[in-house]
């Protein structure tokens, strides 16, 4: 293990699955290269800088024995919880350690299970064992993928038995408190046969003097049938590189969604893999960024099609000011045998400052031959037509730009499936356009 | 309070960085209240007068003025020109998908509204709103939709005129508000134009056309004919009559010119 690995009170330990896990991640972190900018998959973010050396790793499975008071949460915190609509089941995490989880007793009854990773251990062993970190990592991503599963500070299970519907969202907020560590969170989403969740993972922090590294694995298994809205907000302050590896596994009539939401850090790379791998299976796959200041964004896509008659849609689309910049980089994979699969592939991004650089690659790799695939990618500037239309009704330029940025946004924002979420979201954006 | 509402003085302009200009010294004054038509062939510099007007940044004015009140708007941007009371009825309007027809006149309103006065309430804003829908007998569903996103062309134009009423001009532009459209369309623009005239007696309205066609249901106080970037003949109503027979070939000749200035 690295040097600076802090233990803190109220920890109930590793069990022996994790440390185990662990371990192993740690001797395989140690035996891979570190992924230099010569690969393709890592061109545009140096992951050099990453040294967990210098930072202190917060890697022990906390559970605090009381949940937290509200008026000891961080203000930002309380207001998420005050506008959340989230009476499913709410998690709050601090740098990885459970501040307070709740679940509303109708869904503990029927059989419903949202724990932390560790307690779940003794309860559900064989969940364990069965589902987690057994996702299909892409070789360039391991490296990455085994530092996580080494460094875990924390994360959660959230198990929903056969036919259950959860209809309120269940909520997860991720707060990073200060500069200087690294956090390392996972999110084990099993949604069993016919049944339905929709799961919010929020990442938050203030504005840091210095610097903190947040990663976070995500593994979704459906069962037949069964439907997952999974959706991300990364709203960390200055100061955050934020590295997310996000999987959905779907199987036979299941369909897992993704809407990925990034606002904040100061870098932001995120993996979103949908494998396909059933016949009927459907995956949304949905993102909206908006850049500013020197933020990077890095979005590496797969829609991974291994068996017949699944669809896959994506849409993902950034504005950027200032410095900004942002790297789409998406692929549809057809297996051999993955006849009529449906798949596409939309990127767009808006620069609005001469200064911004969006970089779009998306491509299709496909070995079965009765699909209809799609791919389509632009990079524009906001349109002088559409700015001189609306100046002439007397918004100004800036309000004219806002709106423009609405406009574009609105294609995306109009398929969140979560009404709370997206007036948040909408807020948020419009704070950070700043007019 | 000048006696005249819209100046147009000997105005000379261009496209940006082209060496020619379009406009070549065109000269118009509209009166509170009047309606004026301006007429002409393709490529006469009919439509380039209504952006110039209202500060299109794509045209660059090498000379003359243009006054409204009596105060000289060439300096002003676009947005200033609007809430200086100037409307601009585009003979293309942009599509802006994503936002809707209700959120976009919203910031609109609010943009001419003062510090003191602060946002219209929502309330207030759906009552306006609502209110002009019905005054231009269009379904409330309307306002709902995205901004002339997927709209046909007589759509395009009612959206002109409902925000031309949400935003109550002193002085309209309306460039070929006509075009395009089928003869229920076109009857239903002109409907709401004459509507919104009715409520405002002092709105000014320079109407660009190259038909005939509106002018059985919109009446010009005055008829100008635009050739090459001037105004080379202007009339009465009766005026418009004579180009519907006689084509504009006769007017390139001076001493045909059977009409005095109004």
């Amino acid at each position: 293990m690295a040097d600076g690995i802090m233990t803190r009170p109220d920890t109930v330990g590793d069990p022996q699955i994790l440390a185990e896990r662990r371990q192993a991640a740690w001797d395989e972190y140690r035996s891979l290269p570190m992924p230099t900018r010569k690969s393709e998959e890592w061109r545009y973010t140096d992951l050099a800088h990453l040294d967990p050396e210098a930072f202190e790793h917060i890697v022990d499975a906390v559970v605090a024995p009381e949940p937290a008071a509200t008026d000891d949460l961080p203000g930002a915190v309380r207001d998420v919880l005050a506008g959340s609509d989230s009476r499913g089941g709410t998690m709050i995490e601090i740098d990885g350690g459970v501040a307070r989880l709740e679940l509303d007793s109708a869904w503990v009854e029927a059989g419903v299970i949202f724990a932390p990773i560790a307690l779940l251990a003794e309860q559900r062993p064989e969940l364990l064992e069965r589902f987690l970190f057994s996702s299909d990592v892409a070789p360039m991503e391991r490296k990455l993928w085994a530092l996580h599963v080494a460094a875990l500070s924390g994360g959660y299970v959230l198990y929903v038995p056969e036919n259950t519907h959860i209809d309120d969202p269940v909520h997860i907020i991720r707060w990073l408190s200060r500069a200087g560590v690294m956090v390392s969170t996972h999110s084990l989403i099993i949604v069993e046969r016919g049944a339905q969740v929709t799961v919010i993972d929020e990442f938050m922090s203030e504005d840091l003097e210095g610097e903190a590294k947040s990663l976070n694995g995500v593994e979704v298994f459906g069962g037949d049938g069964a439907l997952v809205n999974y959706l991300a907000l990364q709203r960390f302050g200055a100061g955050v590189k934020h590295f997310s590896m996000q999987h959905a596994n779907t199987p036979r009539d299941c369909t897992l969604n993704s809407f990925n939401v990034s606002l904040g850090a100061d870098l932001a790379r995120c993996d979103v893999t949908s494998h396909l791998l059933g016949p009927g299976s459907d995956s949304e796959m949905l993102a909206l960024w908006f850049g500013g200041r020197g933020q990077h964004f890095d979005y590496h896509t797969l829609q991974h099609h291994a068996a017949p008659h699944a669809r896959s849609d994506l849409l993902f689309k950034g504005a950027l000011t200032d410095r900004a910049d942002s790297v789409f980089r998406g692929l549809i994979r057809v297996d051999e045998g993955a006849q009529l699969t449906d798949a596409y592939q939309t990127n767009r991004n808006l620069l609005l400052s001469p200064d911004s650089e969006a970089t779009t690659l998306p491509s299709l790799e496909i070995a079965a031959d009765d699909v209809k695939c799609s791919h389509g990618a632009t990079v524009g500037q906001v349109d002088e037509h559409q700015l001189f239309y609306l100046t002439s009704r007397g918004l100004t330029r800036a309000q004219a730009e806002r709106l423009l940025v609405f406009g574009f946004f609105g294609e995306v924002l109009a398929r969140m499936p979560v009404d709370s979420v997206r007036e948040r979201m909408t807020d948020a954006i419009e704070r950070k356009i700043g007019i | 309070m000048s006696e005249y509402l819209l100046e147009v003085k000997g105005v000379h302009a261009r496209v940006e960085e082209e060496g020619t200009d379009i406009l070549k010294g065109v000269d118009l004054v509209v009166r509170p209240g009047e309606m004026h038509a301006l007429m002409g062939p393709n490529g006469s510099g009919k439509s380039t007068l209504a952006k110039v007007i209202a500060g299109h940044p794509g045209y660059e004015v090498t000379g003359g003025e243009i006054l409204l009140d009596g105060e000289d708007i060439l300096e002003l941007e676009p947005d200033e020109r609007s809430r200086a009371g100037i409307f601009l009825a585009f003979q293309y309007p942009a599509e802006i998908p994503g936002v809707s027809i209700s959120n976009f006149l919203r910031t609109a309103v609010n943009a001419r509204r003062s510090e003191d006065e602060g946002d219209i309430g929502v309330l207030d804003f759906q009552m306006a709103l609502n209110q002009k829908l019905e005054l231009l007998r269009v379904d409330k569903s309307f306002a709902a939709r995205h901004v002339n996103d997927g709209f046909s062309g007589g759509e395009k134009k009612r959206n002109e005129i409902l925000q031309m009423a949400m935003l109550a001009p002193s002085m309209a532009v309306l460039d070929e508000t006509d075009s395009g459209l089928d003869i229920d369309a076109l009857r239903i623009v002109a409907d709401g134009v004459n509507t919104l005239l009715e409520a405002d007696r002092s709105m000014g309205v320079l109407l660009i056309t190259h038909y005939k066609r509106i002018l059985e249901y919109l009446k010009p106080d005055f008829v100008h004919v635009m050739l090459d970037g001037k105004i080379a003949h202007s009339g009465g109503p009766e005026l418009a009559d004579q180009l519907e027979e006689m084509g504009y070939d006769w007017l390139h000749e001076p001493e045909a010119a059977p009409v005095g200035q109004p």
